[in-house]
Protein backbone atom coordinates (compact mmCIF):
# COMPACT_ATOMS: atom_id res chain seq x y z
CA UNK A 1 0.00 0.00 0.00
CA UNK A 2 3.13 2.39 1.13
CA UNK A 3 3.68 2.97 -2.88
CA UNK A 4 5.42 6.79 -2.55
CA UNK A 5 6.89 8.59 0.03
CA UNK A 6 3.59 10.74 1.88
CA UNK A 7 3.33 14.14 0.16
CA UNK A 8 1.74 14.88 3.53
CA UNK A 9 5.51 15.38 4.82
CA UNK A 10 8.32 17.02 3.13
CA UNK A 11 10.41 14.04 1.45
CA UNK A 12 13.63 15.75 1.89
CA UNK A 13 13.39 17.05 5.90
CA UNK A 14 10.19 14.99 6.65
CA UNK A 15 8.48 18.16 8.08
CA UNK A 16 4.52 18.82 7.81
CA UNK A 17 3.54 20.32 4.49
CA UNK A 18 0.06 20.75 5.53
CA UNK A 19 -0.74 20.94 1.92
CA UNK A 20 -4.48 20.77 0.24
CA UNK A 21 -4.33 17.21 -0.81
CA UNK A 22 -7.02 14.13 -1.29
CA UNK A 23 -7.67 11.52 1.76
CA UNK A 24 -5.57 8.97 -0.49
CA UNK A 25 -2.80 11.36 -0.73
CA UNK A 26 -2.82 12.27 2.84
CA UNK A 27 -1.98 9.27 3.83
CA UNK A 28 0.67 8.63 0.98
CA UNK A 29 -1.69 5.69 -0.45
CA UNK A 30 -2.49 5.25 -4.25
CA UNK A 31 -6.64 5.46 -4.94
CA UNK A 32 -7.39 1.62 -4.03
CA UNK A 33 -10.99 1.69 -2.41
CA UNK A 34 -10.15 -1.78 -0.43
CA UNK A 35 -8.73 -0.52 2.82
CA UNK A 36 -7.13 -2.73 5.47
CA UNK A 37 -8.45 -1.89 8.57
CA UNK A 38 -4.63 -2.04 10.13
CA UNK A 39 -2.98 -1.07 7.71
CA UNK A 40 -4.99 2.45 7.72
CA UNK A 41 -4.78 2.50 11.71
CA UNK A 42 -0.57 2.13 11.61
CA UNK A 43 -0.46 4.87 9.02
CA UNK A 44 -2.52 6.95 10.34
CA UNK A 45 -0.42 6.88 14.14
CA UNK A 46 2.49 7.00 12.31
CA UNK A 47 1.65 10.39 10.19
CA UNK A 48 -0.23 11.47 13.29
CA UNK A 49 3.30 10.86 14.94
CA UNK A 50 5.19 12.57 13.18
CA UNK A 51 3.58 15.61 12.31
CA UNK A 52 2.22 16.09 15.62
CA UNK A 53 1.90 19.68 16.63
CA UNK A 54 3.29 19.10 20.37
CA UNK A 55 6.59 18.62 18.33
CA UNK A 56 6.17 22.10 16.69
CA UNK A 57 5.34 24.36 19.57
CA UNK A 58 8.54 26.08 19.42
CA UNK A 59 9.10 25.35 15.38
CA UNK A 60 8.83 28.91 12.87
CA UNK A 61 4.76 29.71 12.72
CA UNK A 62 4.34 28.52 9.36
CA UNK A 63 5.26 24.76 10.32
CA UNK A 64 3.46 25.20 13.33
CA UNK A 65 0.35 26.26 11.18
CA UNK A 66 1.49 23.70 8.78
CA UNK A 67 1.41 20.99 11.41
CA UNK A 68 -2.26 21.94 12.78
CA UNK A 69 -3.45 21.77 9.02
CA UNK A 70 -1.91 18.69 8.56
CA UNK A 71 -2.81 16.72 11.24
CA UNK A 72 -6.55 17.98 10.87
CA UNK A 73 -6.32 16.80 6.74
CA UNK A 74 -4.91 13.31 8.32
CA UNK A 75 -7.73 13.08 11.12
CA UNK A 76 -10.14 13.81 8.06
CA UNK A 77 -9.11 11.58 5.58
CA UNK A 78 -8.75 8.68 8.65
CA UNK A 79 -12.40 9.16 9.24
CA UNK A 80 -13.38 9.66 5.72
CA UNK A 81 -11.46 6.13 4.51
CA UNK A 82 -12.18 4.43 7.42
CA UNK A 83 -16.06 3.60 7.26
CA UNK A 84 -16.70 2.21 3.95
CA UNK A 85 -19.73 4.24 3.27
CA UNK A 86 -17.91 7.26 3.55
CA UNK A 87 -15.65 5.99 1.43
CA UNK A 88 -17.39 5.39 -1.36
CA UNK A 89 -19.51 8.94 -0.40
CA UNK A 90 -15.76 10.23 -0.93
CA UNK A 91 -14.86 8.41 -4.02
CA UNK A 92 -18.35 10.29 -5.88
CA UNK A 93 -17.25 13.72 -4.44
CA UNK A 94 -13.96 13.56 -5.65
CA UNK A 95 -15.17 12.55 -9.70
CA UNK A 96 -17.56 15.56 -9.35
CA UNK A 97 -20.54 13.05 -8.56
CA UNK A 98 -23.33 13.35 -6.01
CA UNK A 99 -25.58 10.87 -4.87
CA UNK A 100 -28.32 13.60 -4.55
CA UNK A 101 -28.63 13.94 -8.26
CA UNK A 102 -31.97 12.93 -8.57
CA UNK A 103 -34.17 9.98 -7.17
CA UNK A 104 -33.92 7.39 -10.01
CA UNK A 105 -31.23 4.97 -7.79
CA UNK A 106 -33.83 3.85 -5.40
CA UNK A 107 -35.56 0.65 -6.73
CA UNK A 108 -39.13 0.47 -6.21
CA UNK A 109 -38.79 -2.92 -4.38
CA UNK A 110 -37.38 -0.68 -2.01
CA UNK A 111 -39.43 2.44 -2.09
CA UNK A 112 -42.44 0.20 -1.51
CA UNK A 113 -40.61 -1.69 1.51
CA UNK A 114 -39.93 1.65 3.03
CA UNK A 115 -43.60 2.66 2.48
CA UNK A 116 -44.64 -0.50 4.16
CA UNK A 117 -42.42 0.30 7.30
CA UNK A 118 -43.93 3.61 7.53
CA UNK A 119 -47.08 2.83 7.62
CA UNK A 120 -46.40 0.23 10.19
CA UNK A 121 -45.06 3.05 12.59
CA UNK A 122 -47.93 4.95 11.79
CA UNK A 123 -50.23 2.04 13.17
CA UNK A 124 -47.98 2.06 16.66
CA UNK A 125 -48.66 5.20 16.82
CA UNK A 126 -52.24 5.14 16.60
CA UNK A 127 -52.42 2.21 18.81
CA UNK A 128 -50.57 4.09 21.23
CA UNK A 129 -51.91 6.87 21.49
CA UNK A 130 -55.58 4.98 21.53
CA UNK A 131 -53.94 2.75 24.37
CA UNK A 132 -52.42 5.72 26.19
CA UNK A 133 -55.55 8.19 25.80
CA UNK A 134 -57.38 5.84 27.83
CA UNK A 135 -60.49 6.21 25.41
CA UNK A 136 -60.91 2.03 26.05
CA UNK A 137 -64.32 1.92 27.73
CA UNK A 138 -63.31 -0.94 30.06
CA UNK A 139 -60.49 -2.33 31.48
CA UNK A 140 -60.68 -5.62 28.74
CA UNK A 141 -60.81 -3.05 26.46
CA UNK A 142 -57.72 -1.54 27.53
CA UNK A 143 -55.79 -4.59 28.40
CA UNK A 144 -56.87 -5.90 24.58
CA UNK A 145 -55.27 -2.47 23.09
CA UNK A 146 -52.16 -2.79 25.26
CA UNK A 147 -52.04 -6.36 24.02
CA UNK A 148 -52.14 -5.12 20.03
CA UNK A 149 -49.52 -2.51 21.05
CA UNK A 150 -47.43 -5.32 22.46
CA UNK A 151 -47.47 -7.24 19.00
CA UNK A 152 -47.08 -4.37 17.15
CA UNK A 153 -43.62 -3.51 18.80
CA UNK A 154 -42.37 -7.23 18.50
CA UNK A 155 -43.75 -7.01 14.54
CA UNK A 156 -41.54 -3.65 14.27
CA UNK A 157 -38.25 -5.49 16.16
CA UNK A 158 -38.60 -7.93 13.56
CA UNK A 159 -38.46 -5.61 11.15
CA UNK A 160 -35.39 -3.67 12.18
CA UNK A 161 -33.86 -6.74 12.19
CA UNK A 162 -34.33 -7.95 8.70
CA UNK A 163 -33.57 -4.33 8.07
CA UNK A 164 -30.35 -4.53 9.83
CA UNK A 165 -29.71 -7.68 8.08
CA UNK A 166 -30.44 -5.67 4.68
CA UNK A 167 -27.51 -2.88 5.61
CA UNK A 168 -24.95 -5.61 5.99
CA UNK A 169 -25.88 -7.35 3.00
CA UNK A 170 -25.46 -3.75 1.31
CA UNK A 171 -22.39 -3.26 2.99
CA UNK A 172 -21.03 -6.55 0.97
CA UNK A 173 -22.22 -5.56 -2.07
CA UNK A 174 -20.09 -1.80 -1.35
CA UNK A 175 -17.16 -4.40 -0.80
CA UNK A 176 -17.64 -6.29 -4.37
CA UNK A 177 -17.99 -2.68 -5.78
CA UNK A 178 -14.55 -1.76 -4.43
CA UNK A 179 -13.15 -4.53 -5.67
CA UNK A 180 -14.00 -4.20 -8.34
CA UNK A 181 -12.81 -0.16 -9.06
CA UNK A 182 -9.25 -1.82 -7.38
CA UNK A 183 -9.29 -4.43 -10.07
CA UNK A 184 -10.50 -1.80 -13.21
CA UNK A 185 -7.30 -0.14 -11.73
CA UNK A 186 -4.94 -2.41 -11.44
CA UNK A 187 -5.46 -4.04 -15.07
CA UNK A 188 -6.44 -1.11 -16.68
CA UNK A 189 -5.29 -1.41 -20.27
CA UNK A 190 -3.01 1.00 -20.35
CA UNK A 191 -1.09 0.15 -17.59
CA UNK A 192 -2.23 0.00 -13.69
CA UNK A 193 -4.12 3.71 -12.81
CA UNK A 194 -2.14 5.01 -9.63
CA UNK A 195 -5.25 7.15 -9.61
CA UNK A 196 -7.69 4.59 -9.20
CA UNK A 197 -10.22 3.22 -11.85
CA UNK A 198 -12.37 6.51 -12.22
CA UNK A 199 -10.74 6.78 -15.87
CA UNK A 200 -10.54 2.73 -16.60
CA UNK A 201 -12.96 1.27 -19.07
CA UNK A 202 -16.61 0.81 -17.55
CA UNK A 203 -16.15 3.08 -14.56
CA UNK A 204 -19.96 4.85 -15.46
CA UNK A 205 -21.11 1.40 -14.45
CA UNK A 206 -19.35 1.19 -11.32
CA UNK A 207 -20.37 4.70 -10.43
CA UNK A 208 -23.97 3.55 -11.10
CA UNK A 209 -23.50 0.84 -9.05
CA UNK A 210 -21.86 2.35 -6.10
CA UNK A 211 -24.58 5.14 -6.07
CA UNK A 212 -27.50 1.91 -5.77
CA UNK A 213 -25.80 0.60 -2.60
CA UNK A 214 -25.17 3.99 -0.68
CA UNK A 215 -28.45 4.89 -1.79
CA UNK A 216 -30.08 1.62 -0.11
CA UNK A 217 -27.74 1.99 3.02
CA UNK A 218 -28.79 5.82 3.31
CA UNK A 219 -32.36 5.19 3.31
CA UNK A 220 -32.26 1.98 5.40
CA UNK A 221 -30.38 4.07 7.85
CA UNK A 222 -32.63 6.43 8.28
CA UNK A 223 -35.75 3.92 8.01
CA UNK A 224 -34.03 2.21 11.44
CA UNK A 225 -33.38 5.66 12.71
CA UNK A 226 -37.12 6.21 12.19
CA UNK A 227 -38.16 3.07 13.77
CA UNK A 228 -35.48 3.70 16.86
CA UNK A 229 -37.63 6.78 17.62
CA UNK A 230 -41.76 5.32 17.08
CA UNK A 231 -39.84 2.54 19.65
CA UNK A 232 -38.26 4.79 21.77
CA UNK A 233 -41.52 6.87 22.20
CA UNK A 234 -43.60 4.05 22.80
CA UNK A 235 -41.86 3.24 25.77
CA UNK A 236 -41.58 6.82 27.36
CA UNK A 237 -45.08 7.46 26.94
CA UNK B 1 -36.63 27.45 6.75
CA UNK B 2 -39.70 29.22 6.22
CA UNK B 3 -42.24 27.02 3.87
CA UNK B 4 -44.25 29.32 1.87
CA UNK B 5 -47.79 30.01 1.78
CA UNK B 6 -49.01 27.22 -0.33
CA UNK B 7 -46.78 25.12 0.94
CA UNK B 8 -48.25 25.50 4.39
CA UNK B 9 -51.65 25.12 3.39
CA UNK B 10 -51.40 22.26 1.48
CA UNK B 11 -49.41 20.63 4.47
CA UNK B 12 -52.18 21.59 6.95
CA UNK B 13 -54.91 20.50 4.44
CA UNK B 14 -53.68 18.02 2.32
CA UNK B 15 -56.36 17.05 -0.61
CA UNK B 16 -56.81 13.46 -1.53
CA UNK B 17 -55.59 12.07 1.44
CA UNK B 18 -55.53 7.94 1.52
CA UNK B 19 -55.85 4.91 -0.84
CA UNK B 20 -58.74 3.19 -2.78
CA UNK B 21 -59.70 0.16 -1.66
CA UNK B 22 -57.16 -2.85 -2.94
CA UNK B 23 -58.31 -4.93 -5.73
CA UNK B 24 -60.30 -1.69 -6.86
CA UNK B 25 -60.50 -1.48 -10.58
CA UNK B 26 -58.22 0.48 -12.87
CA UNK B 27 -56.03 2.45 -10.50
CA UNK B 28 -52.22 2.31 -11.01
CA UNK B 29 -50.17 2.77 -7.95
CA UNK B 30 -46.72 4.54 -7.37
CA UNK B 31 -44.73 4.34 -4.65
CA UNK B 32 -41.21 6.50 -4.95
CA UNK B 33 -38.67 7.26 -2.59
CA UNK B 34 -35.67 10.04 -1.98
CA UNK B 35 -33.01 8.64 0.17
CA UNK B 36 -31.07 11.89 0.49
CA UNK B 37 -34.14 12.57 2.91
CA UNK B 38 -35.85 9.50 3.94
CA UNK B 39 -39.36 10.45 2.50
CA UNK B 40 -41.38 7.58 0.76
CA UNK B 41 -44.28 8.99 -1.46
CA UNK B 42 -47.40 6.45 -2.82
CA UNK B 43 -50.12 7.99 -5.55
CA UNK B 44 -52.41 5.81 -6.79
CA UNK B 45 -54.46 7.17 -10.12
CA UNK B 46 -57.68 6.12 -10.86
CA UNK B 47 -58.26 6.07 -14.39
CA UNK B 48 -60.70 5.71 -16.98
CA UNK B 49 -59.60 2.88 -19.74
CA UNK B 50 -62.06 3.58 -22.23
CA UNK B 51 -60.39 7.35 -22.60
CA UNK B 52 -57.41 7.40 -20.40
CA UNK B 53 -58.30 10.41 -18.19
CA UNK B 54 -57.36 10.08 -14.58
CA UNK B 55 -60.78 10.33 -12.96
CA UNK B 56 -59.35 10.20 -9.10
CA UNK B 57 -55.92 10.59 -7.65
CA UNK B 58 -55.34 9.47 -3.52
CA UNK B 59 -51.97 9.80 -2.12
CA UNK B 60 -50.33 9.34 1.07
CA UNK B 61 -46.65 10.48 1.90
CA UNK B 62 -44.36 10.02 4.81
CA UNK B 63 -41.93 13.16 4.82
CA UNK B 64 -41.46 16.43 5.32
CA UNK B 65 -43.99 19.60 4.38
CA UNK B 66 -42.66 20.13 0.98
CA UNK B 67 -42.86 16.80 0.29
CA UNK B 68 -46.53 16.31 1.37
CA UNK B 69 -47.27 19.77 0.14
CA UNK B 70 -46.23 18.26 -3.42
CA UNK B 71 -48.09 15.19 -3.42
CA UNK B 72 -51.00 16.39 -2.35
CA UNK B 73 -50.90 19.49 -5.51
CA UNK B 74 -49.83 17.00 -7.78
CA UNK B 75 -53.30 15.18 -6.64
CA UNK B 76 -55.35 18.24 -7.80
CA UNK B 77 -53.26 18.91 -10.80
CA UNK B 78 -53.68 15.75 -12.59
CA UNK B 79 -57.81 14.85 -12.06
CA UNK B 80 -59.00 15.81 -15.05
CA UNK B 81 -55.92 15.24 -17.15
CA UNK B 82 -55.48 12.50 -20.03
CA UNK B 83 -53.04 9.99 -18.79
CA UNK B 84 -50.67 11.40 -21.86
CA UNK B 85 -50.74 14.84 -20.83
CA UNK B 86 -50.06 13.91 -16.56
CA UNK B 87 -46.58 11.84 -18.24
CA UNK B 88 -45.43 15.28 -19.59
CA UNK B 89 -45.75 17.39 -16.01
CA UNK B 90 -42.47 18.47 -15.00
CA UNK B 91 -41.63 19.00 -11.47
CA UNK B 92 -40.71 22.66 -12.48
CA UNK B 93 -44.76 23.34 -12.63
CA UNK B 94 -44.60 22.01 -8.88
CA UNK B 95 -41.82 24.31 -7.99
CA UNK B 96 -43.39 26.70 -8.94
CA UNK B 97 -47.06 26.80 -7.71
CA UNK B 98 -45.89 26.22 -4.16
CA UNK B 99 -42.43 28.35 -4.27
CA UNK B 100 -40.34 25.43 -3.44
CA UNK B 101 -36.33 26.72 -2.51
CA UNK B 102 -33.79 24.93 -4.47
CA UNK B 103 -33.08 22.27 -1.35
CA UNK B 104 -36.80 21.44 -1.73
CA UNK B 105 -36.80 20.66 -5.18
CA UNK B 106 -36.25 17.06 -4.96
CA UNK B 107 -39.56 16.68 -3.56
CA UNK B 108 -41.13 17.92 -6.36
CA UNK B 109 -39.05 15.28 -8.74
CA UNK B 110 -40.57 12.62 -6.63
CA UNK B 111 -43.96 14.10 -7.28
CA UNK B 112 -43.45 14.00 -11.06
CA UNK B 113 -41.93 10.55 -10.48
CA UNK B 114 -44.82 9.10 -8.56
CA UNK B 115 -46.83 10.08 -11.30
CA UNK B 116 -45.06 8.82 -13.79
CA UNK B 117 -44.68 5.05 -11.68
CA UNK B 118 -48.58 5.06 -10.95
CA UNK B 119 -49.32 5.67 -15.02
CA UNK B 120 -46.53 3.04 -15.83
CA UNK B 121 -48.31 0.90 -13.28
CA UNK B 122 -51.87 1.73 -14.92
CA UNK B 123 -50.49 0.55 -18.19
CA UNK B 124 -48.85 -2.58 -17.46
CA UNK B 125 -52.27 -3.82 -15.93
CA UNK B 126 -54.41 -2.37 -18.96
CA UNK B 127 -51.99 -4.81 -21.69
CA UNK B 128 -53.05 -7.75 -20.93
CA UNK B 129 -56.49 -9.12 -23.23
CA UNK B 130 -59.60 -6.25 -21.56
CA UNK B 131 -61.69 -9.17 -20.37
CA UNK B 132 -59.25 -9.95 -18.32
CA UNK B 133 -58.41 -6.53 -16.50
CA UNK B 134 -61.08 -6.71 -14.07
CA UNK B 135 -58.88 -9.20 -12.24
CA UNK B 136 -56.07 -7.68 -11.88
CA UNK B 137 -55.77 -6.71 -8.57
CA UNK B 138 -54.34 -2.60 -8.02
CA UNK B 139 -50.86 -3.10 -6.57
CA UNK B 140 -50.55 -2.60 -3.09
CA UNK B 141 -48.02 -1.83 -0.74
CA UNK B 142 -47.81 -5.20 1.05
CA UNK B 143 -47.49 -7.13 -1.58
CA UNK B 144 -44.35 -5.42 -2.82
Amino acid sequence: MQAQEPRTLCTTCGAPLGAAIDCFATLGWPRRLAIDRAALERTYHELGRRMHPDRFVAAAPALRDASLRGTARLTQAYRTLGDPVSRGLYWLELHGRKLADNNKEVSPALAEMVFAVQEQLDDLRTVRSVARGGEAETPAGAAETAAIEAEMRTEVEERREELRGAIDAAGRELEANFADWDKAAAESPDGPHEAGGASAPGADARFAELKAILSKIAYLRTLIRDIDRALETAQAA
Amino acid sequence: MAYSEKVIEHYTNPRNVGSFAKGEDNVGTGIVGAPECGDVMKLQLKINPANGVIEDAKFKTFGCGSAIASSSYVTELVKGKHVDEAMAIKNTAIVQELNLPPVKIHCSVLAEDAIKAAITDWRKHQEPAVESADAVPARTAQEG
